[in-house]
């Protein structure tokens, strides 16, 4: 297999992972690889922004394949998610075959002649060819490896569940009318779960399991150096100090990694160099999407500045390096 | 490797964690394709593959680290006091010393001596690792066994003549001509070794005993804690219940959408289905139904909390808000002589939290006496209105009102206005109307009313409240 389609490490996988702007830590990375290596599918879960989605995504560009995204929801079924009969198609069809009896059956002599003729054409009806293919069906008859995303897979119902695990365990689907298509290579299936409710035992036995959390500080901080190169690095390390603090919180709901860029890329456009400034107060519904979240964050805002300003006092005759004083102060 | 692993899973199994030959295969498989260089790794494979529930990552860490490394830490926790006050250089030069004296002696000495005084952890390790692997470990239930248990263990290490052995070592020492003050040293520090190892044996007692298989609870105790009457629940059953009620809301939750994907097809669409042939020239190739739309009961539960039910409410609450998403709405009020409603409660919180606060006493009063009449007219009075036609009304209590005014009426309102009004009593239903007792005056004005003693008669109960 070359190269480019397939990773050489776990460390390889970090590295090509980077590359595409995706900064995971080695845990991630050694899943990852090992769900490439040993062709199963991943389970991904843990709190919603902390960029499950976006990792299948970076696995596929990085691998430089397709990615097919299947977004659940309630309701999803078969007919959506695997395939579909073009019924038009089968009804066209049909009418060419009333047009066609004559000639079909031109020759026979008895009835059960001319209905042997018929059906041996009846079996077009049922084909490959009437098969309208659906995302699943696109996956498993890629002829390329490619990823597959199963998005919130907690959102469809507990049947949906039961079908998939046929294509997850041996990567093939059952259409009654036509047997078994199996895959013809096995493409990496990457599940998301918010946690909405508990996947059954069965779906889990079948894949590997990743639980993202929030990053820790200096991950984030890189991430949002990465993300958003435009913010200074001091603001950077503020703004990611105070989005841990808020974390740490009881929030109705936590930052997301997503709402940290969010807020960093709207202080920068406010021309904001450090929180300090009054205009951050209005800026900070951009990581607490709720009141009563938005109140408690404004205080640890507060207080954060006012341990700033203590600290600036005191460290004055330290030295230069005022973002390490702060982080001296919160650790 | 492989066998170590395969104990592993062992281990994780008898610690609640469920893994599967399967995902035994698999973790093998990827600490294959790791490697063992890397600690960090070769944990990430094995949990990745082993764990899939993320509530058990956090014992599976705990139980990795004591499992593959817990006894080497341990030994070099206890190794580590034993320089005494000696400096790390000296300490150095003590051990080298040292063993030039071992090569020296001459019968030579046992491994475990040798590994004792050298601070082998590795070979000390593999000793204690043969010994657990042998079974030889006891199980210690109390602390009066672990003497006992230790002494045991070093007559099956051999270390019966450990203390001359080290003797030996002393006597060498002299003869060597150390100095006074080294001398000193060295048999303190060879006293101290003994100690340790005393200490490194409870040790290995505690690990053995983290991973021998625990007296889980059974499927029978499963089935016991069922029909188990609410009233005489232990705190340690009631931790056990509360797993319980969750599987059971789980199971009915499983059931409930399967019936309702059966429900689903109603009468002939006659518009979707002209829609729908529409693409089909006009040829009604598709036949549209309606969806049966099942309307998904709003219900309202009215729980008594004073102290004789407080069980049976606890459990209610959790069970009709477990399964939250099966109705459309769920108000909870509680009440013992005041009501008050407490839904909010379980909006803001998970539902134990949600349910500690509803009965902790800072919504209602649970000191004063029970009064139904109270309660009822002053649900009456305030929250009549969120009663209508589609609302499922459920009380539980033991309607023991000691002897204030019934105030049935209430319930006779309640019920013109509600789909049905559900009445589930605690007590046995011999005892009802006897004493205090209001049921039957109730009664009158209830839809049903059903005895609910025990998880398996609450689980029937909801299970007809949410098919009706």
């Amino acid at each position: 297999m070359s190269s480019a389609s397939n990773y050489a490490s776990a460390d390889d996988v970090r590295r090509r992972l980077a590359e595409q702007k995706y900064i995971c830590d080695q845990n991630i990375a050694t899943v990852v690889y090992l769900a490439t290596q040993l062709g199963k599918p991943l389970l991904v879960e843990g709190p919603a922004g902390v960029g499950k989605t976006e990792l299948a995504k970076v696995i596929a560009t990085s691998l430089g394949t397709e990615l097919i995204r299947m977004q659940c929801y309630e309701g999803l079924d078969e007919a959506k998610a695997l395939y579909e009969w073009e019924y038009a198609k089968q009804l066209l069809y049909t009418q060419i075959l009333k047009d066609k009896i004559g000639e079909v059956t031109a020759g026979t002599k008895t009835l059960a002649e001319a209905v042997d003729r018929l059906t041996a054409q009846d079996d077009v009806f049922f084909s490959q060819r009437f098969v309208l293919p659906r995302p699943l069906m696109q996956a498993i008859q890629s002829e390329e490896r490619l990823v597959l995303l199963i998005d919130e897979i907690d959102k469809a119902d507990a049947e949906f569940e039961a079908f998939l695990l046929e294509i997850l365990s041996d990567f093939q689907v059952t259409i009654p009318e036509l047997g078994t298509i199996e895959a013809k290579q096995i493409p990496i299936v990457v599940l998301t779960s918010n946690n909405a409710r508990e996947m059954s035992d069965a779906l889990k036995r079948r894949c590997l399991h990743l639980y993202i959390d929030f990053p820790d500080s200096a991950l984030e901080h890189e991430i949002v150096r990465l993300k958003v190169p435009e913010a200074e690095a001091r603001l950077t390390d503020e703004v990611v100090q105070l989005v841990h603090r808020i974390r740490a919180l009881d929030l109705k709901k936590q930052p997301s990694i997503s709402e940290t860029l969010d807020w960093a890329r709207a202080l920068v456009v406010m021309n904001v160099e450090s929180l300090d400034d009054e205009i951050v107060k209005e800026t900070l519904a951009a990581i607490c999407k709720y009141e009563g979240d938005l109140r408690k964050a404004e205080k640890e805002l507060a207080k954060h500045l006012d341990q700033k300003k203590a600290a600036a006092g005191g460290g004055e005759s330290t030295g230069e390096t005022p973002a390490g004083d702060d982080k001296d102060l919160l650790h | 490797m492989e066998k170590r692993i395969l104990e592993f899973a062992a281990v994780l199994r008898n610690n609640g964690i469920r893994v599967s030959t399967a995902e035994t295969l698999e973790g093998l498989q990827a600490a294959q394709l790791m490697g063992l260089g890397d600690r960090t790794t070769f944990k990430d494979a094995l949990r990745a593959t082993l764990v899939k529930r993320t509530p058990d990552i956090e014992s599976f860490d705990r139980l990795f680290d004591t499992f593959f490394t817990g006894l080497g830490e341990m030994i070099k926790e206890i190794g580590g006091a034993a320089s005494g006050g000696m400096t790390e250089a000296d300490f150095h030069d003590l051990l080298d010393q040292l063993a030039e004296l071992i090569d020296g002696l001459d019968p030579e000495l046992s491994e475990l001596a040798r590994a004792l005084v050298m601070q082998d952890t590795a070979a000390l390790e593999r000793l204690l690792r043969e010994m657990m692997e042998s079974g030889a470990v006891p199980s210690v239930d109390s602390p009066t066994q672990m003497p006992a248990a230790i002494r045991a263990m070093m007559d099956r290490l051999g270390a019966k003549g450990l203390a001359e052995e080290l003797d030996r070592v002393g006597e060498a020492a002299r003869e060597s001509g150390l100095s006074q003050n080294t001398l000193g040293q060295l048999d303190e520090y060879l006293k101290q070794r003994l100690r340790d190892l005393g200490e490194v044996l409870k040790g290995t007692v505690k690990i053995e005993n983290e991973q021998r298989e625990k007296p889980e609870e059974r499927k029978q105790d499963r089935d016991r804690l069922l029909d188990k009457s609410f009233y005489y629940l232990s705190p340690t059953e009631i931790k056990r219940m509360r797993e319980a009620v969750s599987a059971l809301a789980r199971k009915l939750k499983n059931l409930m959408s399967i019936r309702r994907k059966k429900m689903k097809r109603g009468r002939l669409d006659v518009k979707g289905t002209l829609r729908a042939s529409m693409e089909y020239g006009g040829v009604p190739f598709r036949v549209r139904y309606d969806d049966k739309r099942k309307e998904r009961p709003q219900i309202i539960i009215l729980c008594d909390i004073s102290d004789s039910v407080r069980n049976v409410s606890r459990f209610m609450l959790q069970f009709v808000h477990s399964l939250q998403d099966l109705y459309s709405r769920v108000r909870s009020y509680v009440f013992v002589a005041d009501i008050a409603e407490v839904s909010r409660l379980f909006k803001e919180n998970d539902i134990q939290t949600g349910i500690n606060e509803a009965i902790n006493g800072n919504v209602v009063n649970v000191y004063a006496h029970s009064d139904f009449g109270h309660a009822f007219r002053e649900f009456h009075r305030n929250h009549l209105d969120v009663v209508d036609s589609r609302t499922t009304v459920i009380i539980l209590g033991d309607a023991r009102n000691n002897y204030n005014a019934a105030n049935e009426w209430v319930l006779r309102d309640v019920q013109q206005r509600a789909k049905q009004v559900i009445w589930l009593n605690p007590e046995n239903r011999s005892t009802w109307g006897f004493g205090d007792s209001e049921m039957s005056k109730y009664a009158l004005y209830c839809d049903m009313v059903e005895e609910c003693r025990n998880l398996r008669q609450l689980y029937s109960v909801v299970d007809r409240i949410v098919l009706h």
